[in-house]
């Protein structure tokens, strides 16, 4: 299955990259990431409880960054199972500076197998692109936080919320 | 087919309930006619600690007139609403909506309100009760609150509804008038689902204009939405082949839409247009 999308984050391209490389950020950001343990160079384990409304499983797998270029694109290689099946896939995430924000482009294609993909089929898509939105919107306020300040909280609230704040500045640069 | 282990309570009122719930919000669920939450939990996708199932609490289960307005108890049936003949005259939309719902065995457990707070995103309620800009009613232990259904569709599976929130009652204003009123879907050949399903709730005035028009589209993408392009077309037009085809065709824009093995998202976009067009024209045919 292809996964694709544009995320717009109002946060200068420097401080989107080291937080698209910083473990603990990332573990804060990714829905439902309980542990994101370093293995090596650029590889990581990770444990995900994670789910959309009732359905919910515990994934474990791994994460490697690959293709590194400083602060413009890496590939992200992720292999995981869980109780309620498996997944397995690869993308391309690309960071380009616009009016001072930066616009993420990721792309990829992965494998989903067993309970999940064979009564799930028709909502993974959906549910992928739901988890990459959060994702996106706590990764947006983690870049907005001065160095040396606390990180925000996360939390399903502050995240819709920042969502729909997102949304109404948007819709207002449009008119 | 064996759920994991949980615990299971069947309160005989909705305070009990309510009371357990705000107990242990995170890991409760719910249980209402059972027919998504049940296949879900033997496929061990979703593994509540705690089931509190609501089939026993009094006075959930009804239609009734008050104030103008339709009431309709969460814990009613797709059959009940497939099969009132006071729906049929008043708001033939929820009968035709119910009766394309599942198979019989569905209809005859499964719920309006179980449906709507579980919001598959390609459940046939979420597009009826948009389009009829209907107001659903949640309660918890701290009191009461009405939710447009613009704003009860959050995301795939996800409501406005609140851990500890029950959905108790879903209102509906009587539509008045020359109302006419269509649900057009293409079956999941499988499960019945609508891989696109169009509600259509149209009025037209004295001068054979549209005056108000609703319409709620699922399955296309990841919540159920307004067509409020379409709608904006249609209101102060006269609903014509042309103009209804010009309206429908903006049933998808802007909509990220869903793709899966058997509808690409380009499909459902496509689809969303042609049935668009094809029920607001039953709709437009229903009106006396």
């Amino acid at each position: 299955m292809k996964i694709e999308g544009t995320h717009e984050l109002r946060a200068p391209r420097e401080r989107v990259w080291q937080a698209l490389v910083d473990p603990s950020v990332l573990q804060r950001c990714i829905p439902g990431c309980e542990r994101l343990e370093r293995t090596g160079e650029d590889s990581y384990a990770a444990t995900l409880r994670t789910g959309v409304g009732a359905i919910k499983g515990v994934f474990q797998g791994s994460v490697r960054l690959e293709d590194m270029s400083v602060p413009t694109h890496y590939r992200i290689v992720v292999d995981g199972k869980g109780q309620p099946g498996f997944l397995k896939g690869a993308g391309d995430l690309d960071l380009e500076e616009r009016d001072g924000g930066t616009v993420v482009r990721y792309a990829g294609d992965v494998q989903v197998g067993g309970t999940l993909a064979s009564v799930g089929q028709r909502m993974i898509q959906g549910a992928a692109k739901m988890m990459a939105a959060q994702f996106f919107t706590a990764l947006e306020a983690e870049a907005q936080v001065e160095q040396g300040d606390p990180p925000p909280r996360h939390g399903f609230f502050r995240t819709a919320l920042r969502a729909i704040s997102g949304l109404l500045r948007q819709i207002f640069k449009r008119h | 087919m064996i759920p994991a282990q949980f615990d299971y309570a069947a309160p005989a009122t909705l305070d009990e309930a309510l009371s357990l719930l705000a107990e242990r919000p995170d890991d409760a669920k719910i249980l209402a006619g059972g027919h998504s939450l049940i296949p879900a939990m033997k496929l061990r996708l979703a593994q509540p600690a705690l089931l509190i199932d609501i089939g026993r609490v009094k006075d959930l289960s009804y239609i009734r007139e008050e104030g103008g307005q339709i009431r309709i108890g969460a814990m009613t049936t797709h059959y009940q609403l497939e099969s009132s003949e006071r729906l049929r005259e008043i708001c033939p939309l929820l009968p035709e909506c119910a009766a394309s719902i599942g198979d019989v065995q569905v209809r005859n457990k499964g719920t309006i309100g179980g449906s709507l707070a579980h919001a598959d995103p390609a459940a046939d309620w979420p597009a009826a009760i948009i389009s009829l800009r209907a107001e659903l009613v949640a309660v918890s232990s701290r009191g009461e609150r009405v939710i447009a259904a613009d704003d009860f569709f959050v995301d795939m599976l996800t409501t406005a509804l609140r851990p500890d929130e029950v959905l108790r009652e879903i209102r509906i204003n009587a539509p008045g008038g020359r109302t006419g009123q269509a649900y057009m879907k293409v079956h999941h050949p499988a499960s019945g689902f609508a891989v696109v399903g169009v509600a259509v709730s149209l009025t037209l005035g004295a001068d054979g204009k549209c005056s108000a028009a609703g319409v709620g589209i699922t399955g296309v993408a990841t919540k159920a939405y307004r067509a409020a392009q379409v709608e904006g077309a249609l209101v102060g037009s006269t609903p014509d082949e042309q103009t209804t085809a010009s309206a429908a065709s903006h049933a998808a824009d802007g909509v990220d839409a869903n793709g899966d093995i058997y509808a690409s998202a380009d499909y459902r976009r496509h689809l969303a247009v042609v049935y668009a067009r094809r029920a607001i024209a039953e709709a437009v045919a229903k009106i006396k």
